[in-house]
């Protein structure tokens, strides 16, 4: 018998997030923190003291993966990689990858934070009093700090801007012979940084840089550091919410003209377009008959200096599926393959140099068979703690007007918040 | 109505289903991969439907057995330009070519919005069909043969950047005497 304990109290956000900070600094924690302010707001989950583990390989069945999620009633957190997706959709690769291709966990301990209030649910009545004295205690020291070790040499790319603006333009011969009508392209930034403290990068990120969908996830040697403001595939009792971001425009001064511009661009608006038909297609395979829906399409938010568009496509999850079903049907998100999915993806894997891994896999918080909610993991970097490499990732979507150096300046502004850090 | 789908790798395909089941009562629809052309039973559904896709028609052998199924077909996007090549047509590169917008077509008398996806278009239209819908540039946007039952759609009925998409299908049911 699986008995927990639980503790609440009413808390603000900026204390919660320094509490988490605590957990992962003293305690391992694995982190979910999202933020206000965000049409994908979700709710903040930090995992201590893993008592299961999946470590996802290429032999890994989704119906493994579900029984691992399903067979307590505890939550799983972790991640599942864009590769795991290339195995989903029977795209073929030989790349080296340096990560598993998914990792998820469940806990002794969960933390969330929810409309104001923290909760903290334990297994173990000692780790409950640790876990509550550390959350009721003085948390001014646990404020994000100055970062050390932080690279101060230029990265190196696997596609640097004659490889990245030769990449679009094969995509864009490959648009005009229609083996795909949309590509997601990107290119990965390298550092080697012995003395960096990848934590303390990841929640000076998210001081600065608050986004809806942070992760900070510990898998051996390795660290995930995701930012992502991209909601992927949420479940809450059934019913299915997507939010796919498609279209970008970057700003140094906002002004409310900008919001025009972008939603009346051709470009930007097939680009949203492109990919809400997709997630349309992608949740049908699992959805009921007539309950697949778009909202709110072409509406827009700001993030890190961008402004971005997005639309919530919603369904409902057919009685006979589970979320899992769903998530992978739909894995990866159409977002960072492009369309159609999987002739898409056999061309990203021609023309990038790099394994994707994480990058533009997945977050996942899952629940039960009907509640789960993911992260296209956008904006991420990973860290490796026994080589020292920093690698960071950006992309950008290739429709047919695309220009090859709008698009290279478009991964840069993606990868910004990354690439100014040895600038501070 | 039972109606099968021939799935092209096409990621529109399941918004092709369920267009399809809203539009047609009592409609059950199976999709088959194309990788199953070959040995998929042909002989049971009342209405055969080619979906979009990568690609040109040239890389997708094999329909032969649909066009002598006796089934009445509609092909959509990728759909139509097989439709058109298996009667004779040619198909090209669509100079401006258009992806995830809108285009407002004729057809039947009623002008209607409709979503555009494709880099190829229909170059020289095979013996025996019929272009009954073209934009303002031309380009043949639905042909087919009422004798011979087929009908092809270049256009998406089933994106959510038509916002009719179950009349095309009515039409089509028409033309192809299914209604």
């Amino acid at each position: 018998m699986n008995t927990r304990s639980t503790f609440s109290a009413s808390l603000e956000r900026d204390r919660f997030d320094r509490f988490a900070a605590l957990l992962a600094r003293q305690l391992d924690g694995d982190l979910l923190l999202s933020a206000e302010g965000y049409p994908s707001l979700t709710e903040s989950l930090v995992g201590v003291h893993p008592i299961a583990e999946l470590i996802i390989s290429a032999t890994t069945t989704p119906a493994q993966i579900k029984d691992f999620c399903f067979n307590t009633p505890d939550p799983a957190l972790g991640y599942i990689s864009y590769t795991y997706g290339m195995l989903l959709r029977g795209v073929a690769s030989d790349k080296a990858t340096d990560f598993p291709l998914g990792h998820l966990k469940k806990y002794a301990a969960i933390a969330e934070y929810a409309d104001g209030q923290a909760t903290i649910t334990a297994s173990d009545t000692d780790l409950l009093n640790r876990m509550t004295a550390l959350l009721t205690g003085p948390l001014d020291h646990a404020a994000p700090g100055p970062v050390t070790g932080l690279p101060d040499t230029p990265p190196r790319l696997s596609l640097d801007q004659a490889g990245y603006e030769a990449g679009v333009r094969e995509t864009l011969e490959r648009i005009l012979s229609g083996h795909t009508y949309q590509l997601n392209l990107s290119t990965r930034f390298s550092w080697h940084c012995p003395d960096l403290d990848p934590l303390a990068l990841f929640l000076a990120l998210r001081h600065d840089h608050p986004a809806p969908f942070y992760a900070w996830l510990t898998s051996g040697p390795l660290r995930v550091l995701s930012t992502s403001p991209e909601r992927f595939l949420r479940v809450e009792d059934g019913h299915v919410l997507s939010q796919p971001i498609k279209g970008t425009l970057a700003f140094a001064d906002y002004s409310p003209e900008l919001n025009a511009h972008l939603t009346k661009s051709h470009k930007e608006s097939a680009e949203l377009s492109m990919i809400v038909d997709l997630i349309r297609n992608d949740i049908s395979a699992n959805c009921t008959y007539d309950s697949v829906r778009v909202e709110h399409h072409k509406s827009i938010f700001q993030v890190d200096n961008l402004l971005q568009m997005y639309a919530d496509v919603h369904g409902e999850l057919r009685e006979d599926r589970d979320c899992l079903d769903l998530l992978f049907d739909a894995f990866p998100g159409g977002s960072v393959t492009g369309c159609p999915k999987q002739s898409s993806m056999r061309i990203i894997e021609e023309l990038e140099p790099h394994d994707r891994g994480v990058y533009c896999g997945s977050i996942v918080v899952i629940r039960d068979t009907r509640n789960m909610d993911s992260s296209i993991a956008i904006r991420t970097a990973t860290h490796d703690t026994e080589t020292h490499t920093l690698n960071v990732y950006a992309g950008s979507g290739i429709v047919v007007d695309s220009k090859p150096a709008s698009e290279y300046q478009e991964t840069l502004a993606k990868a910004d918040k990354f690439l100014g850090l040895g600038e501070q | 109505m039972d109606v099968l789908i021939i799935d092209n790798n096409d990621s529109f395909t399941r918004n092709l289903e369920h267009l399809l089941v809203a539009a047609i009562d009592g409609a059950t629809v199976a999709i088959a991969p194309y990788a199953a052309l070959p040995d998929v039973d042909l002989t049971t559904p009342d209405l055969i439907v080619i979906s979009p896709g990568p690609g040109e028609p040239a890389e997708y052998p094999g329909y032969e057995r649909v066009f002598s199924a006796g089934k009445p077909v509609l092909g959509i996007c990728l759909g139509m330009q097989i439709i058109n090549e298996h009667a004779g047509g040619t198909t090209g590169r669509l100079t401006g070519c258009v992806h995830g917008k809108t285009d407002t077509i004729r057809l039947n008398g009623i002008e209607r919005v409709v979503a555009r996806y494709h880099s190829l278009r229909v170059q020289t239209v095979g013996s025996g069909l019929t272009v009954l819908a073209e934009n303002r540039d031309s380009i043949p946007m639905c042909l087919g043969n009422r004798d011979d039952r087929i009908l092809g759609y270049q256009f998406h009925p089933e994106s959510f950047l038509t916002p009719y998409g179950g009349w095309f299908i009515e039409y089509a049911l028409d033309f192809l005497s299914l209604s």
